[in-house]
């Protein structure tokens, strides 16, 4: 029984295929102006790589933050239960899911059986999510992949001003004129972010094990720093970022069975 | 410099650095040159003054460090002048940058700077200036002499900057600075965009693009909003005429005319710095420039 | 006396690791902070009175004062802290108890109390919490109860939170000061308060120990105005030293302070008379009101305006955490025992300007207070001070302006947040208001 979710992201389309529960293939496009197409090719590169049409699958699943752009879905779940679903199949233990995106950052908290319980967003600013990151590595003037290794190098880090991503940018600006080491300034770029992240989880408790989803979690430097701040290392599974449509995959699968009941 | 940030060959969010020197001036030995440079977090710009009157001035976009923009602009301002940095009696220094301006013998702020320098491009039947900022945005009450009665600034937000306009213009692929009359091409004002916050404002114009909305639609909305936020805040600093805006902003005409409406009141007309008015992008520079000269006149007193 | 083992109503569980790390850390920092402010203090005053050495020491929190009173309590001295200046510390000094203000001035503890409240509220009540979350307060933590008064929505809450590990005896304030009910209902209030805490230290408070501590206090008060009345002409002090004088007491041995501070008074006098000013006698004349000030990290505006370019110099402040701490004395008439305690209750309810109290007029002891004080010493320039987040000060403000508006006095509506942040933002309004002040500017 084929069950496909989609995760109708800011920046991207994710889509991911499972047979009978078990993950098959993955497919993913960028949302730009139009999401509905987007999402049309992600599910359609994820069905090609397996061999399947769309006519083959039995329930489709939209999630995300474009969720009323699918373009169709036998149902929708919020990204929250979504990421608790994905939570508990990656990770049998995983009580506490936190799933950073392009411009949102999310913390779920889930009982054993991937059953949302409680959870806080963060969608007021941008600066505690991926757009940060983005801009910061422009202001340094490097690659986005580069800027996490880079901040690993650093022992300290600058303070920099976390509270909005263009006062962001022309803080590291001037740090670099003020010859401040561009490792320091990276690391101080996560560290900020990590600190608001990590606010935000402890509003609903910081419960082992926490796994880390979403495109944000594939970023070492991030992921250093909020190990920092936690105080303990987080989990983060194979490719995070399609952790939210993994779970309206599963959630797909349960449903279909209940149809066909 | 902050450049490779856009790695298309076209960069919409670039505007025109240039430098001019005013038709028909001369200076010569015997006269007062002074300068002030206003470095800026997105722009810096440089006045050269004879005996108080414009001589020639420089606009460049502001590096990653400060003391080279500040000796960059001064250049540009110097170029062709056959003038050395030498040759300038008393250089002020304002503007986000002005305590890294390492030629200036004074740093006075860019609220100071603007007041007065508005009073020198406009005359002194100006009150209220607007003063809008790559980074933020000032309202100032001056008096007659161009001297700060009281002030406002709104820093602690990019919405309504000069950066969430180069987001926008980015954004929307439109040079920016065609932005403020293609924001004017819409047939019915739209409603404005609710979020402030530039980087929220970004997705929620991006989502009004899906809807169908055209480019001038969702460049209106924002410079709408954004007109609401600087009449906002010159009604708090209280309004009175004479009103004229400075800063990059004050050649978005979008922006300009939106104001006008809300405010139910006209800004002194922008002198034509195309051609040979003055350019008031460079307001902050001639204050500084004409308090140069009042600083130094004061000093060779006994 | 509670126990952490009573179930927290409000506080989360926080693991004894975490919060010893974060204690430690913050220490450290906070120690940092302290010793940089006192540099820039005497980079400021090249000839800083010799007799500020005292309270350079004493602005060190975590320093003597902490081991002198864990010293006092081991001697079985029971410690009373309080939140708010209402709390009449005449009857805990009465009752041989230690009284100790209770404030928080750390930035870094006010992210901590966003895990049990949301940002919205007051960074100084966030930071309290935050400071309670990991034990950092040297005062709050050596305090055996704790007095808050219930004057504001934060304050209110705050000693409903901070109950999950303290006594707490909350005061009411009418918020209707000038009724002959409500000081009646403030007086009730204190004849309570002499009863609970007789009960809690065991000590009968008598009428000689009560005139003792009474007169005491009117002797600080006496020192205290001699110090802001030396403020009044050409700067003999920093604005910032004076300051540090002011809020110390708050902490210290107020015995041993009143000596340290008339100490100081001497001294100042000298440089009075040799006309030794700490800076030209023509440096812009700033006056600061507003939300509380916190030592250490909120030293941020004032280092801003005397480090500022141009220059300026507080010579005076209408904040809780300053001028207002000993500014009016406890008037007895009949030294016997009621009067005493009604005495004590006209001052600390009468007295007092915070925002929090209106009346027919609205806050006009505030306004009042602001104007003589801008005539009386020589002000040029008012800097309305306002952490964001409280609306009492936040909604005086425009009142305030038109006040001050008439007699031509420049204000300028400053807010900021518990936060090193914003600076380099501040600077620039701090110094385009000096340039407005100063004639400098100008052709």
């Amino acid at each position: 029984m084929i069950a496909v979710g989609m995760d109708l992201g800011t920046q991207r389309v994710k889509a991911v295929v499972l047979k009978d529960g078990a993950v098959m293939s993955r497919g993913q496009a960028f949302s730009g102006f139009d999401p509905t197409d987007a999402a049309e090719q992600a599910v359609e590169e994820a069905l090609k790589q397996v061999h399947l049409q769309k006519a083959d699958v039995a329930y489709f699943v939209a999630t995300g933050s474009a969720i009323e752009m699918a373009p169709y879905a036998n149902s929708t779940v919020s990204m929250m239960s979504a990421d608790a679903k994905a939570g508990i199949y990656l990770f049998q233990n995983a009580r506490t899911i936190i799933d950073v995106g392009a411009e949102e950052a999310r913390a779920v908290k889930c009982d054993e059986n991937g059953v949302m319980v409680d959870f806080v967003v963060n969608e007021r600013c941008a600066a505690g999510a991926g757009t940060f990151i983005e801009a910061m590595a422009r202001a340094l003037e490097v690659k986005l992949e580069e800027i996490g290794p880079l901040s690993l190098k650093a022992e300290r880090a600058s303070p920099i001003n976390a509270s909005c991503v263009i006062f962001g940018e022309s803080d590291v600006v001037s740090l670099i004129h003020r010859q401040e080491s561009k490792p320091e300034i990276a690391r101080a770029v996560f560290d900020a972010m990590a600190d608001r992240i990590s606010s935000m989880v402890h509003r609903i408790g910081v419960n082992p094990e926490v796994i880390v989803v979403g495109g944000v979690a594939k970023d070492v430097g991030f992921i250093a720093s909020l190990n920092r701040k936690l105080g303990l290392n987080v989990l983060i599974p194979d490719y995070p970022d399609y952790a939210g449509a993994l779970g309206a995959a599963l959630i797909a699968t349960s449903r279909a069975k209940e149809v066909q009941k | 410099m902050i450049e490779s940030s856009i790695k298309s060959s076209v960069e919409f969010w670039r505007w025109e650095e240039y430098n001019r020197i005013m038709p028909g001036k001369k200076w010569t030995s015997k006269d007062l040159i002074t300068a002030g440079v206003d470095v800026g977090s997105v722009g810096s710009k440089a006045a050269i003054m004879v005996n108080g009157e414009a001589y020639s001035w420089g606009i460049t976009r502001t590096g990653s460090n400060s003391p080279e923009s500040a000796k960059k602009v001064l250049d540009w301002a110097l170029r062709d002048t056959g003038l050395k940095v030498s040759d300038l009696k008393y250089i002020v220094g304002t503007g986000y940058g002005r305590v890294n301006v390492p030629m200036a013998n004074k740093a006075i702020t860019e609220i100071a700077c603007h007041a007065k320098g508005a009073n020198y491009i406009w005359g002194s039947s100006v009150r209220t200036v607007l003063d809008v900022g790559g980074q933020d945005i000032k309202a100032i009450r001056s008096d007659e002499t161009g001297r700060v009665v009281s002030f406002l600034m709104n820093d602690k937000c990019a919405a309504g900057t000069g950066r969430g306009m180069e987001v926008f213009a980015d954004l929307l692929k439109i040079p920016i600075e065609d932005i403020g009359g293609i924001s004017l091409k819409v047939d019915e004002e739209p409603p404005p965009v609710s979020c402030t916050c530039v980087a929220f404002a970004k997705t929620e114009a991006m989502g009004l693009l899906r809807k169908g909305w055209s480019k001038e639609k969702v460049l209106a909305a924002y410079t709408r909003a954004m007109a609401v936020r600087m009449a906002n805040l010159i009604n708090r600093v209280g309004l009175e005429k004479e009103l004229v805006i400075t800063g990059g902003q004050s050649k978005n005409i979008g922006i300009v005319s939106r104001i006008e409406v809300i405010l139910g009141v006209k800004c002194l007309p922008m002198p034509n710095w195309r051609e040979n008015g003055l350019d008031p992008m460079v307001a902050g520079a001639f204050g500084a420039a004409l308090f140069a000269k009042a600083l130094y006149e004061k000093a060779q007193k006994p | 006396m509670k126990t952490e083992k009573v179930e927290k109503k409000y506080m989360p569980e926080i693991p004894r690791r975490e919060i010893d790390e974060l204690r430690n850390s913050i220490t450290a920092a906070s120690q940092k902070i302290i010793t940089e402010n006192i540099e820039r203090m005497k980079k400021a005053d090249p000839n800083r009175p010799e007799a500020m050495k005292y309270f350079d020491e004493m602005a060190n929190i975590f320093g003597p004062r902490q081991k002198e009173i864990a010293a006092e309590k081991e001697k079985g001295k029971k410690v009373i802290g309080y939140m708010c200046l209402f709390a009449p510390t005449e009857l805990i000094s009465a009752a041989d108890a230690i009284p100790v203000k209770v404030s928080s001035g750390w930035y870094d503890t006010s992210k901590l109390g966003d895990r049990v409240v949301p940002v919205e509220v007051c960074p100084v009540i966030r930071s309290t919490i935050g400071a309670k979350m990991i034990e950092l307060s040297p005062f709050l933590e050596l305090s055996d109860a704790l007095i808050s008064v219930l004057t504001c929505d934060g304050m209110t809450k705050l000693s409903e939170i901070l109950s999950d590990y303290k006594t707490i005896w909350g005061m009411n304030v009418p918020r209707v000061k000038d009724a002959d009910h409500s000081l009646r209902f403030w007086n009730d209030e204190i004849r309570k308060m002499k009863t609970q805490i007789e009960k809690f230290t065991g000590n009968k408070i008598t009428h000689k120990n009560l005139k003792a501590a009474i007169e005491q206090t009117q002797r600080a008060t006496r020192v205290f105005r001699r110090l802001q009345d030396l403020r009044k002409g050409p700067p003999v002090i920093m604005g910032r030293d004076a300051m540090l004088v002011n809020q110390a007491y708050l902490w210290d041995d107020k015995k041993r302070w009143t000596e340290k501070t008339e100490a100081l008074c001497d001294e100042l006098e000298k440089r009075k008379q040799r006309k030794e000013w700490v800076c030209p006698p023509e440096t812009p004349r700033v006056l600061v009101t507003g939300t509380p000030m916190y030592w250490p990290d909120n030293w941020k505006l004032p280092a801003l305006v005397e480090e500022a370019n141009p220059k300026g110099i507080i010579v005076a402040d209408e904040l809780c955490s300053g001028e207002r701490i000993l500014n009016d004395p406890v008037g007895v008439d009949e030294w016997n025992m009621e009067d005493m305690l009604n005495a004590i209750g006209e001052r600390y309810l009468m007295a007092s300007t915070c925002p929090c109290f209106t009346s027919q007029d609205g806050n006009e002891d505030r306004i009042n207070w602001l104007l003589t004080k801008v005539k009386e010493w020589n002000v040029q320039g008012v800097i309305y001070y306002v952490i964001r987040g409280c609306m009492l000060y936040a909604m005086e403000y425009a009142r305030i302006k038109k006040a001050l508006d008439k007699i031509n006095i420049p204000v300028y509506y400053l807010d900021t947040e518990y936060t090193r942040e914003d600076v380099g933002q501040m600077k620039t309004r701090v110094e385009a208001f000096l340039e407005m002040l100063t004639a400098r500017v100008d052709f």
